[in-house]
C-alpha cells in the first residue's frame, strides 16, 4: 500500500470516529488480512495510533453479537430479579447462590451496555418478559408455576443458562476481529457455564436425573417449544478441519479414547463438548419469554 | 506475518511504553535453571494447541491417579463422577493429540508431590486448582488463536471445563463463585483470563524437573 494513498484513505474516514472511539483495541478490521499486512509493513510507527483510532470502529458483526448477548442477559437478569421478588421459597442455601447469579447477570448487562454505548451503537431497550411463557396471558403458559414451584424455576433457569452458554459459543467466531471483546465474551461464557452447572447441581440435589454437564443421560425437561435448547447438542464426532481435509474425531481406529465400553465412551464424548447455537435459534428461544 | 510481529508494529506506541515501564524485572520469558530440562512448547497456532494439549494431559493424568487409587474418603457416587471427569479429560487430551497430528508434543509424566492426595479436601482442592486454572487458561488463549474452526473447538471444551470446576466447588461445599467471578470493577461479572505464561507459572510444580518454555507463543 502506498503511504500517500493510505493517508488519503485516512482523511476519508468518518471524522467523528476519531473522537468517538476511546477503546484500546487494534482492530483494523475493515482493511482485511492483506490490507493489514500492507499497513503493518508500510506505516511508520508514529502513525499507528492514528490508524488504531481511524479503524477502531467496531464492525457491525461484532456489535450484532453483543446486541444478541445483551438480549439474553436482559432475559436472564430479569428472570432472577422477578424470581427473587416473587413469593418463591428458596430451600437451604440456594437463595444466596441465586442472588449471586442475579448479580452476575446484572453485571453482564452493564458491561454489554457500556461496550455498545462506547461504540456509539444504540443500546437495545430491555424487552418485557413473561417467564410463564404465556406472553402476558395471551396464550397457554409453558411454565405456569415458574415462580411458585422451585423445581419449575430451576428447570427454566437451566434452560436459560444452557442457552446462554451455547449462544455465546455461537458468537465467538464473529468476535475474532476484536480480541478485547472476544476475550470478554469468553470470560462471560465461562461464568454462564458455571451458572448452568450450579443450577443443574441444585436440581440434582432435589433428586432430578441431571448432571453438571450436558449429558445424553439427563432427563428431558424440554417440550416442543424448548426443544431447540438441546437440539444438536449431543454430537458424537467432532470435525477437525485441516487446510486440506476434514477429518473426524475420534477416528474409527482410535483406541486411546475408549476408556471403558464403546457405549460409555460415546456418552462421554457427547458430554465432553458443548455445542454452539446460532443467533436465529437463540433468538427463537428468547422470544418464548418476550411479549413486548 | 505472525500475529506477534503484527502486534509489535501496529501497537507500537502502547507496547513500547509498556516495555519501558516494565523494565527488565518483569520479563515474561521463563528463565531455565538447568538448560537440560527446558521444554519448549513451540510457537504459533501449533504452540498454542500444544499448550492446551499439555494442560489436558495434566488434568487427565491427575484424575487417572485418583481413579486408580479409589480412595475410601470418596463415596461411590463421587468416584463415579470423578471417573466421568477423567473420561472427559482423556477425550480432550486425545482430541488435541489428533488435531496436532505430527506436531504434537510427547506424553508427559507429571509431578504431584506438592499435592496432598491422602485427604478428601486435598484431592478436591487439587482438582479445583486444575479446573479453575484450565478455565482461565482457555479464556486467555482463545484470542491468540487465528483459525476460526480451532477457536470454535476450544470454546466447545472451555465451557465443559467450567462445568467441571463448578462441580468441584460444590463437592467442596465452598462459595461457588469466590475467586472465579470478579465482584467489582470494570470486569465485574467476568471470570478470570490468564496468559499462557501465567498458567505455566501456576502449574510449574507439576512439570518438575522440567520447565516449560512458552516464550514462543503469540502474546496478542
Amino acid at each position: 500500500m502506498n503511504i500517500l494513498k493510505l493517508l488519503a484513505d485516512l482523511a476519508a474516514v468518518d471524522s467523528d470516529s476519531f473522537e468517538r472511539i476511546s477503546g484500546r483495541r487494534v482492530v483494523l478490521a475493515s482493511l482485511g488480512q492483506n490490507g493489514r499486512r500492507a499497513v503493518a509493513a508500510a506505516v511508520p510507527l508514529a502513525l499507528s495510533g492514528v490508524l488504531t483510532k481511524a479503524y477502531g470502529r467496531r464492525s457491525s458483526t461484532v456489535l450484532d453479537a453483543f446486541s444478541l448477548a445483551l438480549t439474553l442477559e436482559y432475559l436472564e437478569s430479569d428472570f432472577y430479579t422477578q424470581a427473587l421478588a416473587s413469593g418463591l421459597v428458596f430451600p437451604g442455601t440456594t437463595k444466596t447462590v441465586i442472588q449471586a447469579i442475579a448479580k452476575h447477570e446484572q453485571d453482564h448487562v452493564t458491561f454489554l451496555q457500556r461496550t455498545l454505548r462506547e461504540s456509539s451503537v444504540e443500546v437495545p431497550q430491555k424487552p418485557k418478559f413473561d417467564f410463564t411463557g404465556s406472553k402476558n396471558a395471551t396464550q397457554p403458559a409453558l411454565f405456569a408455576d415458574v415462580f411458585s414451584n422451585f423445581s419449575t424455576f430451576l428447570k427454566v433457569a437451566q434452560l436459560l443458562e444452557d442457552t446462554g452458554v451455547r449462544a455465546y459459543k455461537g458468537q465467538v467466531e464473529n468476535l475474532m476481529t476484536d480480541n478485547d471483546l472476544l476475550e470478554a465474551a469468553l470470560r462471560i461464557h465461562a461464568v454462564e457455564a458455571r451458572h448452568a452447572a450450579h443450577i443443574r447441581g441444585m436440581r440434582r440435589a432435589l433428586g432430578a436425573n441431571v448432571r453438571y454437564w450436558v449429558s445424553p443421560l439427563d432427563e428431558d425437561i424440554t417440550t416442543a417449544p424448548t426443544a431447540p435448547v438441546y437440539a444438536d447438542e449431543n454430537a458424537v464426532k467432532q470435525a477437525i478441519v485441516t487446510t486440506t481435509d476434514i477429518i473426524l474425531f475420534p477416528l474409527d481406529t482410535a483406541t486411546g479414547v475408549v476408556t471403558t465400553t464403546k457405549e460409555k465412551a460415546e456418552q462421554s464424548i457427547r458430554e465432553a463438548f458443548d455445542e454452539p447455537m446460532t443467533e436465529t435459534v437463540a433468538r427463537r428461544i428468547a422470544s418464548l419469554f418476550i411479549y413486548a | 506475518m505472525r500475529r506477534r510481529s503484527f502486534f509489535r508494529v501496529a501497537g507500537a506506541t502502547v507496547a513500547a511504553s509498556t516495555l519501558v515501564l516494565a523494565g527488565c524485572g518483569d520479563d515474561p520469558k521463563i528463565e531455565p535453571t538447568d538448560t537440560g530440562t527446558v521444554i519448549s512448547i513451540g510457537d504459533g497456532e501449533n504452540g498454542l494447541l500444544n499448550y492446551v494439549y499439555l494442560l489436558e494431559q495434566l488434568e487427565a493424568t491427575f484424575y487417572q491417579k485418583i481413579v486408580d487409587a479409589k480412595p475410601a474418603f470418596l463415596s461411590a457416587a463421587e468416584l463415579t463422577a470423578i471417573t466421568d471427569l477423567r473420561d472427559h479429560e482423556v477425550i480432550h487430551r486425545e482430541f488435541f493429540k489428533q488435531l496436532l497430528g505430527g506436531n504434537a508434543i510427547g506424553t508427559f509424566e507429571f509431578n504431584f508431590s506438592t499435592l496432598t492426595l491422602t485427604t478428601r479436601t486435598g484431592v478436591l482442592e487439587a482438582a479445583r486448582l486444575l479446573e479453575d486454572l484450565g478455565v482461565a487458561a482457555y479464556n486467555g488463549a482463545a484470542k491468540l488463536i487465528t483459525t476460526k474452526n480451532t477457536l470454535v473447538l476450544l470454546g466447545k471444551i472451555a465451557s465443559v471445563e467450567a462445568r467441571h470446576a463448578a462441580f468441584i466447588h460444590d463437592l467442596l461445599g465452598i462459595d461457588p463463585f469466590a475467586d472465579v467471578v470478579a465482584a467489582t470493577g470494570a470486569d465485574a461479572g467476568l471470570g478470570p483470563a490468564l496468559t499462557p505464561a501465567q498458567v505455566i507459572t501456576a502449574a510449574a510444580p507439576f512439570f518438575l524437573p522440567y520447565t516449560i518454555d512458552v516464550s514462543g507463543l503469540p502474546l496478542a
